[in-house]
């Protein structure tokens, strides 16, 4: 039942409406309690009779009350619930639900609306029928009828799909419906995309549309990789996505390795942003998100086949000795840049190997070794040591040279030569460009038959031309030898760091041998492992998820036969991403026609808290009137009592109000003085919030918008920093100014006074700016003051220029505030810099950071100067 | 009032200094009382005279004798043997008063009588309440305080006693005419202090009020206050002239005292009319 906006729950409560006035007549009725006084000579006045009978009945005001609280209590029963959409006539019903990854942001405002479009209709007893515009198998028919709570439970229960809606698709389906509604709720997320004006157009021919817009839409990764300088990801918003934010990259398992920050300057819908990682850390990177925002586009992928090859190391077993194990160094050497694995031949090639590492070996089982032939000709690369037993026994298939029975020794006791070093690498070599160490010597070798070379390639020689690296390609595949042992037995090539760089480079090679792409090297089919949902979680594949055939899993874009998600195909890992890599992020613009609303503003509100409350109220005042009347008031003389009453009584809002206008003190704010110049003042505030942005994403401390203030006028004790640039011709302050600075010093607050000359001759001398402030003595800042370790630590302090010079209130001075500074006067700039108008933006920001800290904790960090002494105490024997 | 006498004393143990000493500033104020000024049965020297053969050899003073050729006689002074007697009505309505800033008609009762009782003592009279030992000496005000807040007991009054009574007399008329009846058999004379709240006598209360006497379980339930002021005016009249009356039957002489009066002048009457009384 509803009255406008209103919607009673239990409209038979009203029914009670109809009993206020016999409440009233009873209430008139009953006199209020007589006050109450002691009196000793109550005897005298014992049998007095007066003619009338004051108050014997209730004034009326305190009758309404009573009856004013009574209805409220009656309407409260009633349960109403104001709700905006009530205002439409409920009837058939048709929810529309962009329900791609791009409204998973905002997807529980988005839920709450449609479930309230659904309650609406259920009260209405109509049917609902429901459009959801992400493509889904199978499709869901919008024609389909439901009734309000099987449409509710239903929208509870939906989720956001990992990729984007097809609205064109949708409006195709809804034509084939051909139905008229009443009533059309469109609950968007706000982007535009390619159907997006057919739905429209179609949704207005069915009957009134409302849309339900997000106030700020999804934002997506469009390309994400591992760079030695760390994780490197494409950002891509709509012009009212958030503009600010922070990346971090993460292992498989959701362990945060890093995280870097995101920022859209001004109105730019791209970006790029860096994790900062080091090599053996961003390799194992497996995915990159957005922090805090959900959504499957903003998670992008890093498939681990991509940068860590998986790389079995064939065991000859005898684990006793680790360190005498031909495994060893092989193993220290690559376990940051591949994924290792030990076990048998076939129990490596079973785990879909793409690189085999197999150490000195004598006779390999024929078993074994057609497999490994096999293998490799399939594009397997293949890694051999040398050693005792390999030179010992004849050469077999699979060695890219053939070898000479025996080693090649030098240096030894009964030997001419000396050990030889390692010659410099050829151009065609993939080692072309190592600079090859001086201090590695090999003692021994396993020499080829100078014919077989021919046939292969020569990767590294010796200083005398025998080779120390062969490799030789077999069918799609590649087979290098080592012919030194992989220990130090032979050589010191196993300690060397060439040895790790040379692995590496050889592992490039692994599935891939021969130039061709590792999804042709190995066959199959795209099976997935772990799928994105549409918030961005990863969760196991289920097991009736189809394979992607390789050539589809090329071109696939995110749909339902096609999830987004990690996908493996014979050991190598590859993703289908949520977010394209040609992703259009752009705000939705709807026809005229279509009204318009906020999420978040159809929801509808339950009444009766707010109904009791005022009830409950309206009794608490009742309750202090009859006290009054009764004298039962007894500390308070009734005037009080009259203006507690108005107290109770008054709105509330009047709070909210005040604490919504702009006091200074509701959150931390930067200032600055406002000079005057608009091009000084422009800067200024630029300068600021671009420190505040900076403070807001590497620390706790989230400023609000710059405050400009001014000297003379404004109540400087609300803000801890306050930044003063010298103006073009600076003058001496007021009395009133100087008072005020004064005052703000004295009480704790920091004030950084920017004289701006850095690097110029005809220097500003802040002598009249500060002419009349009770400065306190200066001293240069050193590496050893707090500014210098508050947050970041620093040698200078950068600011547009990069030499400059900064001075702070000597510590003695300011022992009064434990040895805080209050001023700092430097000539750097620094808002120019902050603001990116010159200069190294990044230490200035730096500086801004320190100096921000200091101004909020003090000398906190001070103690780091002691820690030195502090550690060397108490490593001092007792 | 809790039932325990020991108990109340405490508590008003703690208001024992201030009302002693609003007496002694009220007394050092009033004009003062001095001894007998003529020789007499008395502990005090007064004055030596020559000894007259008549006196005998046991009155000559010795010490002073042998000093000089003549006898003389020591003698002291006269001393009254007059005992005044309070009594403080202990009800309940008489400890109340109808604004904080007025002290109650019991505490300005106990001033007047410590007040008075400090002007008597100062003169060498006894001083006592009604069945407790009568007091004398420097000490005897600070005992005659600590007797006040002992409960009081509605004992015999002796013969004729100089008996003040403090109350305010909005008992029934009966219970006066007994007690003074009593009193006044037993040959004792005196005054009758009637204390009255401003309250009781301005009445300043309106509209709809149950008047509930402190302490009884006397109630009184008017409609309309206001228009009541006239008829109450009239009946406390009524009742005030008829104690006065039977005061004045049975010797009692009646002052009229409010609390937000000054005390000094209701001091100077007391004590001009327990002197006249004494003659």
């Amino acid at each position: 039942m509803n009255f406008g906006p209103f919607l009673f729950a239990a409209p038979g409560a009203l029914l009670a409406l109809l009993a206020l006035p016999a409440l009233w007549w009873l209430m008139r009725a009953t006199p209020p309690p007589p006050q109450r006084t002691p009196f000793p000579p109550a005897r005298l006045l014992q049998g007095v009779q007066t003619q009338e009978h004051a108050r014997d009945r209730a004034p009326w005001w305190l009758l309404l009350l009573r009856a004013l609280a009574a209805a409220l209590l009656i309407l409260a029963f009633a349960r109403p619930t104001l709700s905006p959409g009530a205002f439409v006539q409920s009837g058939r019903t048709l929810i529309v639900i962009d329900d791609g990854w791009t409204a998973a942001p905002n997807w529980s405002e988005a839920r709450d609306v449609a479930i309230a479009a659904a309650s609406e209709a259920e009260r209405a007893d109509a049917p609902v029928f429901l459009l959801l515009t992400a493509p889904s198998t199978p499709p869901r028919d919008p024609g389909e009828a439901l009734t309000g709570a099987d449409a509710r439970a239903l929208i509870t229960r939906l989720e956001p799909k990992p990729w984007r809606p097809d609205r064109a698709d949708a409006a195709a389906r809804l034509a084939r419906s051909r139905a008229k509604y009443d009533r059309i709720v469109w609950i968007s997320d706000g982007l535009d995309d390619a159907g997006a004006q057919a739905l429209a157009s179609e949704l207005l021919q069915r009957g009134p549309v409302s849309a339900y817009l997000p106030t700020s839409t999804a934002r997506a990764l469009i390309s994400g990789a591992v760079t030695p300088e760390g994780v490197v990801v494409e950002a891509r918003r709509a012009s009212n996505g958030p503009a600010s934010g922070a990346v971090a990259a993460e292992t498989s398992d959701g362990r945060a390795l890093g995280a870097g920050e995101l920022r859209f300057r001004g109105d730019e819908l791209s970006t790029r942003a860096r994790v900062a990682l080091p090599p053996e850390i961003a390799a194992r990177a497996a995915r990159v998100r957005i922090v805090g925002e959900q959504g499957a586009g903003a998670v992008r992928l890093l498939p681990a086949g991509s940068a860590r090859p998986f790389v079995g190391l064939i065991d000859p077993g005898g684990a006793g000795q680790p360190l005498l194990s031909d495994l060893f160094y092989v193993q220290r050497a690559l376990s940051p840049y591949a994924s290792l694995q030990r076990g048998s031949v076939q129990q490596l090639l079973d785990a879909r190997a793409q690189a085999l590492v197999l150490p000195d070996a004598g006779q390999i089982s024929p078993l074994d070794s057609a497999a490994i032939e096999q293998w490799v000709e399939r594009g397997g690369l293949l890694v051999r040591f040398a050693g005792p037993r390999l030179a010992n026994t004849p050469s077999d298939r699979l060695l890219p040279v053939r070898l000479r029975q025996g080693v090649r020794s030098f240096g030894g006791a009964l030997a001419w030569e000396a050990p030889l070093a390692i010659g410099t690498f050829p151009q065609d070599s993939p080692f072309a460009g190592l600079s090859p160490p001086a201090d590695v010597a090999v003692r021994m070798q396993v020499l080829a038959e100078p014919s077989s070379l021919l046939e292969a390639n020569v990767w590294a020689a010796l200083s005398d031309q025998s080779p120390l690296i062969t490799a030789r390609v077999r069918g799609r595949g590649l087979i290098v030898l080592f012919h030194v042992s992989a220990t130090p037995a032979w050589s010191d090539l196993p300690l060397s760091g060439v040895f790790v760089e040379a692995l590496r480079r050889t592992l490039a090679f692994a599935g891939r041998a021969g130039g061709a792409s590792p999804n042709d090297t190995i066959g199959g089919q795209f099976i997935a492992q772990r799928l994105l949902d549409g918030f961005g979680a990863l969760s196991t594949a289920p097991a009736d998820t189809r394979p992607i055939a390789p050539e589809a899993f090329a071109l696939a874009q995110p749909s339902p036969t096609t999830p987004p998600g990690l996908y493996e195909r014979g050991g190598v890992s590859d993703a289908i991403q949520a977010a394209r890599a040609d992703e259009s992020l752009s705000r939705l613009s709807l026809p005229s026609t279509i009204a318009r609303a906020g999420l978040g503003a159809g929801a509808a509100r339950p009444l009766a808290g707010w109904l009791f409350a005022a009830a409950a109220i309206f009794l608490a005042a009742d309750l202090l009137v009859a006290l009054l009347l009764a004298g039962r008031l007894p500390r308070f003389r009734r005037a009080s009592a009259a203006l507690l009453l108005l107290l109770v009584a008054a709105p509330i809002e009047r709070a909210h109000a005040q604490a919504a206008a702009s006091d200074p003190t509701q959150a931390l704010r930067l200032a600055y003085v406002r000079t005057g110049e608009p091009r000084l003042d422009r800067l200024s505030a630029e300068g600021l919030a671009a420190l505040g942005q900076a403070l807001a994403a590497r620390t706790s401390v989230e400023p609000g918008t710059p405050a400009a203030i001014n000297l003379e006028s404004d109540e400087l004790s609300a803000y801890p920093f306050i930044y003063w640039p010298a103006p073009s011709a600076p003058r001496r302050l007021s009395d009133r100014a100087l008072a005020n600075i004064d005052r703000y010093l004295a009480i704790g607050g920091l004030l950084l006074v920017d004289t701006r000359d850095g690097g110029r001759a005809d220097a500003r001398p802040a002598a009249s700016m500060l002419d009349g402030v009770d400065a306190p003595p200066l001293e240069p800042v050193t590496e050893q003051h707090v500014v210098a370790r508050a947050f970041y630590l620093m040698r200078s302090f950068p600011g547009r220029v990069a030499n400059t010079q900064l001075w702070a209130e000597t510590a003695l001075a300011a022992s009064a505030r434990d040895g805080v500074a209050s001023i700092f006067i430097g000539n750097g700039d620094w808002a120019a810099a902050w603001a990116g108008a010159g200069g190294e933006r990044e230490l200035a920001l730096r500086f801004g950071i320190n100096l921000v800290m200091v101004a909020l904790v003090g000398n906190y960090k001070a103690d780091q100067v002691h820690v030195p002494a502090l550690l060397e105490r108490m490593g001092e024997p007792r | 009032m809790s039932n325990s006498p020991r108990l109340d004393a405490l508590a008003l143990a703690g208001d024992l200094p201030g009302v002693l000493l609003d007496a002694r500033r009220l007394a050092a104020s009033a004009p003062g009382f001095h001894g007998r000024r003529r020789a007499g049965q008395g502990e005090d020297f007064w004055q030596y005279r020559d000894h007259s053969p008549e006196d005998g050899a046991r009155l000559v003073d010795w010490r002073r004798s042998a000093r000089g050729d003549r006898y003389f006689v020591r003698e002291r002074e006269r001393e009254a043997a007059q005992t005044a007697w309070f009594w403080i009505d202990p009800e309940t309505g008489f400890n109340w008063s109808s604004d904080a800033k007025t002290p109650t008609k019991l505490r300005r009762a106990r001033t007047l009588a410590l007040a008075l009782a400090t002007l008597l003592a100062r003169g060498g009279e006894r001083v006592g309440v009604l069945g407790h030992a009568p007091r004398r000496g420097a000490n005897a005000v600070d005992r005659l305080a600590l007797d006040l807040a002992a409960p009081v007991t509605d004992a015999q009054a002796p013969e004729h006693a100089c008996l003040i009574f403090f109350s305010d007399f909005y008992a029934p008329t009966e219970t006066w005419r007994q007690r003074l009846g009593a009193a006044a058999a037993s040959g004792a004379s005196g005054a009758l202090v009637a204390i009255a709240d401003p309250a009781e006598e301005i009445f300043p209360y309106r509209g709809r009020t149950l008047f509930q006497a402190p302490g009884a379980k006397m109630e009184a339930l008017v409609g309309r206050a206001e228009s009541a002021r006239e008829e109450y005016s009239a009946r406390l009249q009524q009742h005030r002239r008829a104690i006065r009356e039977l005061g004045a039957r049975a010797g009692f002489e009646t002052m009229q005292y409010r609390t937000d009066h000054s005390p000094a002048p209701a001091l100077a009457l007391l004590s001009a009319l327990v002197a006249e009384r004494r003659g």
